[in-house]
């Protein structure tokens, strides 16, 4: 029929408009991301052994860590870690590199800073300031 | 349920009983005034919540929601707009024909004031009870093609004159189908005047008996107050805005609550003459009017966020040779239908 077309799309366009709305209200409701995401950083002072595998499986340079002897348990005790956050590409070859899961992805995603300097994380004082937080 | 029916006519039998005379000069002069104030609130409202509703349906149909942010669900929007509209600098663009330039938006602005002003709003409540109605309204709203002109040929800007042509091309080829359309409706009741034909709808609206009227009275209605998919007087991606291009602040304001009231215009004709203006059951006849009204804009709106914009050779072609052949038709079988019914109730 002449014009089918046009009631067509009325109709598509009425569907829509009485359909639910696949807006996130972003700020008001945090989404759920899928959990493939790799979008930060996490680290577990406790289980980390201080091999420096993440360092060196790192291609772009991003982590350096430091430890010392405990000389009393003769283990090695982590003494920091940074990570440079503004060249890391999040490609997860850290993670993959840690033989006790020390260091793993997040989900965090709200880590936009306004200095250059502030993506220069420090992941102890970040894992301390998360326990504390919950 | 009456008191509630005739409750504005009430109120003015209530105001004219304030002066000695309650038809004296000074009287009539006060009930116009603020019919006038009346007629002009309705167009400031009715800009308000269709700029704000048009955002809202253009969301829903792309599956968003629209304006949220401010007021209950983001309905206070407009006035933010209109506010930040008031406070930019109206900017006057070089070499532009600045008496042309600065009375177009006015004029705009002024013509759904004139036309509004004979629409039957409920049983005996239109603001001027004129026996020429639509006459009057057609003739005035056709001056809004001389406005944009105005203001496509005063910005002195290659776009906004190229908008100001397109608007006179178009808007006289629909004005032809728009007034032939009504014209069956003329012919059944015998009359020009808004509040006869509300009347003589008391048993069946018009559109029952005039439906190919109707449809062209909506298609050539929608482009007459130059809406999407009419809407190549403003086309954005063409002539960027077209007529509107160098105003800003308050005069683009003036534009924008001319264009809504013209289509709040359109759609009182429409509810009007077709769909039976105040009458209905139940409820009082004004309720019953606004409320036919929003469904001849919510129409129009729903148009404009499905189709695409017409080509400008099929603009033509649909109005002179679809529009025009279909409305002269209508007239006919109009006629044919007055003189059967005549035959037959032997009249």
């Amino acid at each position: 029929m002449f014009g089918k077309g046009l009631f067509q799309g009325l109709g598509i366009t009425f569907k829509r408009m009485v359909g639910p709305n696949i807006t996130e209200f972003y700020p008001d409701q945090k989404p759920v991301l899928p959990t493939k995401v790799r979008s930060s950083m996490g680290l577990q002072r406790e289980k980390c052994i201080s091999c420096n595998m993440c360092a060196m499986a790192c291609p772009n340079g991003v982590i350096k860590l430091t430890s010392e002897k405990d000389e009393e348990s003769k283990k090695r005790v982590l003494k920091s870690y940074h990570m440079d956050l503004g060249r890391c590409l999040f490609c997860g070859l850290c993670t993959e590199a840690c033989p006790t899961k020390a260091l793993t992805v997040t989900q965090e995603y709200e880590n936009a800073v306004y200095e250059a300097d502030d993506m220069k994380w420090d992941m102890i004082a970040r894992a301390e300031r998360k326990g504390k937080e919950g | 349920m009456q008191a509630l029916n005739n409750l504005f006519l009430i109120i003015a039998d209530f105001i004219r009983s304030l002066f000695a005379d309650p038809h004296s000069v000074w009287a009539n002069l006060t009930m116009d005034v603020i019919n006038f104030i009346i007629v002009v609130i309705i167009i400031v409202l009715a800009a308000l919540i269709l700029i704000l509703l048009e955002r809202k349906i253009a969301g829903w149909t792309s599956q968003r929601t629209g304006p949220n942010r401010l007021g209950p669900r983001g309905w206070f929007q407009t006035i933010a707009d209109a506010l930040k509209l008031m406070g930019k600098e109206d900017v006057t663009p070089a070499g532009a024909d600045r008496i042309l330039f600065k009375i177009a938006p006015m004029i705009v602005f002024s013509l759904p004031m004139m036309t509004l002003a004979v629409i039957p709003y409920g049983n005996q409540m239109a603001p001027i009870n004129l026996d020429l109605g639509i006459f009057y309204f057609l003739a005035v709203s056709a001056i809004s093609t001389l406005a944009f002109l105005m203001a496509g040929w005063g910005s002195n800007n290659k776009y906004s004159l190229l908008g100001g042509m397109r608007a006179v091309a178009q808007m006289i080829s629909y004005e032809i189908p728009l007034l032939f359309s009504l014209l069956g409706v003329v012919m059944i009741t015998q009359s020009f005047n808004l509040g006869v034909i509300v009347q003589d709808q008391h048993t069946i609206p018009f559109i029952a008996l005039q439906p190919l009227a109707f449809v062209i009275y909506i298609i050539a209605g929608i482009a007459e107050v130059n809406r999407a998919p009419f809407d190549l007087v403003e086309a954005d991606q063409e002539v960027v805005a077209g007529p509107f291009t160098e105003y800003t602040g308050l005069r683009w304001g003036l534009f924008f609550l001319g264009e809504y009231g013209n289509m709040t215009a359109v759609s009182a004709l429409a509810a009007t003459v077709f769909l039976g203006g105040w009458q209905g059951p139940f409820l009082p006849g004004w309720i019953w009017f606004w409320m036919k009204v929003g469904i001849i804009i919510f129409f129009m709106m729903w148009v404009r966020w499905t189709f695409p914009r017409i080509r400008v050779d099929h603009l033509m072609h649909l109005a002179w040779k679809v529009l025009l052949p279909l409305s002269i038709l209508n007239i006919f079988l109009t006629g044919l239908g007055i003189y059967i019914y005549r035959l037959v109730m032997g009249g």
